[in-house]
């Protein structure tokens, strides 16, 4: 019974959790620019999502060893250490951008200027995972997440046509903007295939103690909790089409994104999606800062874990206080939050094929899957993964220069 | 024994399975003559620096002083001392023998500090 409360409890933290500033922004974009026609985008790298995330807490329960840790062993430093710095600084930009995400709803709740939220944010977010353990942390963040199923009740109750939207899933060639398209195509795989969440999501399973017969919650947590949390995204993509896509303009701003909720939540619209954009980006930031020092730790060998005492795991600490702070600052400079946004997504996708290449190597090894290693199946997709990575990390800059 | 596979880049626990680090470099005894000899693992982000270029490990090396390690970085474990290799390489001596608990150490003195720290 309490292992079905916890995969329940697992699901729907998955769920809560799964938007932030990149899906935001990128299914918004997408839906204001395109209709529906990004749908498929959504759903395929949440499938990608989910079957990367599956396997890194494969290799955590079995291997007993994060993504960061069997990379460094499997692969060596001179490899590791690209992946390793580009993901610290997507870290740096992605949490700079979910402070920032978080101190413009709050500026949407107020209307004090959302600079001086930044250093606040900040302080929050420490004070959490300072006082809090890894269930308090991944839990409450993800059950205050809900709210953003507003995303989902706001395209319900637009009615939008249900031929209209089915066709969305089929991946088709716009009429206009091409480049641009395929911009938005690349960031919102790149916005849902963030590295920080595979780390994340295989360092969880070792502070949650997964062992062999957990695998089943491996498995269900990361399908159906990322299967569900991706219709939050698409709630967001539909929103936007059917709103703010007559209107005929880009959204470059999250105060142009509100606008989104109007037709449906009335007075109560941008309230309601500050709260959503706000929890949103909160629980991204914590996540983000945990795994900052998730995996400076766990390539150094150093002794990690939120729910060890502060005093065991000192360097862990110090690591991810410094990420923080130095994310602080970026956001105080005054870059656009969406600007960075769009940025780390960019980078992400750069470094995709460095991400996705050593889990064909990973979940072919006994040494870190056992018996339970990948099948044909899982192989075939992989290596069509890191090729499709390959593809995208070419034509990412070209885009972001001319359709971004 | 493959010592790259097996032995660099994992994980470095003491006798009392307490986490040292990770293996940044072993050290080889190279004599005419002689088949090289594994003198020791070495511990250290200067180690792992120089891996990757001698200018940077050097660098590091400098960070390493600024923050006042420099002197016993990198940490050097004979060889003799490895107890098993597994899935982490074990070493008969412990953590605050070897040197590789200084920076812990210190930066615990500051957490215990903060308001909160458990």
């Amino acid at each position: 019974m309490k292992k079905i409360f916890n995969l329940l409890l697992g699901v729907v933290t998955s769920i809560g959790g799964f938007v932030e500033a990149g899906s935001i922004s990128t299914a918004a974009q997408g839906g204001t620019e395109f209709g529906f026609a990004l749908l498929w985008a959504i759903a395929v790298a949440t499938i990608i999502l989910a079957m990367l995330a599956e396997m890194a807490g494969r290799i955590a329960t079995v291997g007993k060893r994060s993504m960061a840790a069997a990379v460094r062993e499997r692969f060596g430093f001179h490899y590791q250490m690209i992946p390793l710095g580009a993901e610290l600084m997507i870290d740096l930009l992605l949490l700079a951008a979910e402070i920032g995400g978080v101190a413009v709803a709050v500026k949407l709740l107020t209307g004090v200027g959302f600079q001086w939220w930044i250093l606040p944010v900040g302080l929050v977010v420490w004070l959490v995972i300072w006082l809090g353990n890894f269930s308090v942390i991944e839990d409450g963040v993800g059950l205050l997440g809900m709210v953003t199923v507003a995303f989902v009740v706001a395209a319900w109750r637009l009615h939008p046509g249900p031929k209209a939207v089915a066709a969305g899933f089929v991946p088709s060639v716009p009429g206009h903007d091409l480049t641009r398209y395929a911009f938005l195509t690349v960031s919102i795989v790149g916005a849902t295939v963030s590295p920080y969440l595979l780390n994340f999501y295989s360092s969880g399973a070792i502070e949650e103690k997964w062992t062999e017969p957990d695998l089943w919650i491996n498995r269900t947590t990361s399908y159906l909790g990322m299967g569900f949390g991706s219709i939050v995204s698409m709630g967001v993509l539909v929103t936007a089409a059917v709103v703010l896509g007559p209107l005929q303009l880009r959204v470059d701003s999250y105060e142009q994104a509100a606008l989104m909720f109007v037709p449906v939540f009335g007075r109560w619209a941008v309230t309601l999606f500050a709260c959503s954009l706000g929890v949103g980006c909160f629980g991204a930031a914590v996540e983000i800062t945990l795994n900052a020092g998730y995996v400076l730790a766990q390539s150094f060998g150093w002794t990690w874990g939120v729910d060890k005492p502060r005093r065991d795991a000192a360097r862990f600490c110090a690591a991810f206080t410094t990420v923080l702070l130095v994310s602080v600052v970026i956001a105080l400079l005054g870059f656009d939050p969406l600007q960075m946004t769009l940025i780390s997504v960019a980078l992400t996708v750069v470094v995709m094929p460095l991400i996705v290449l050593p889990f064909l190597v990973l979940m072919n090894d006994e040494q870190f899957v056992k018996q339970h290693k990948s099948g044909s199946i899982g192989n075939g997709l992989l290596a069509a993964l890191t090729i499709l990575g390959a593809l995208m990390a070419l034509v990412v800059i070209p885009l972001e220069i001319f359709g971004g | 024994m493959d010592v790259v596979h097996d032995v660099l880049d994992k994980h470095i626990t003491d006798r009392n399975g307490r986490e040292m680090g990770r293996v940044d470099g072993i050290l080889l005894d190279v004599r005419p003559n002689e088949a090289p000899r594994l003198a020791a693992v070495v511990i250290g982000a200067s180690a792992l620096g120089f891996r990757v270029n001698p200018i940077v490990g050097r660098w590091v090396h400098g960070v390493e002083y600024g923050v006042g390690i420099g002197e016993e970085r990198p940490i050097r474990i004979d060889f003799s001392h490895v107890a098993e290799v597994g899935e982490k390489v074990k070493v008969d001596v412990t953590v605050a023998e070897s040197g590789a608990e200084t920076l812990e150490r210190r930066l615990r003195e500051w957490i215990l500090k903060i308001p909160g720290s458990r």
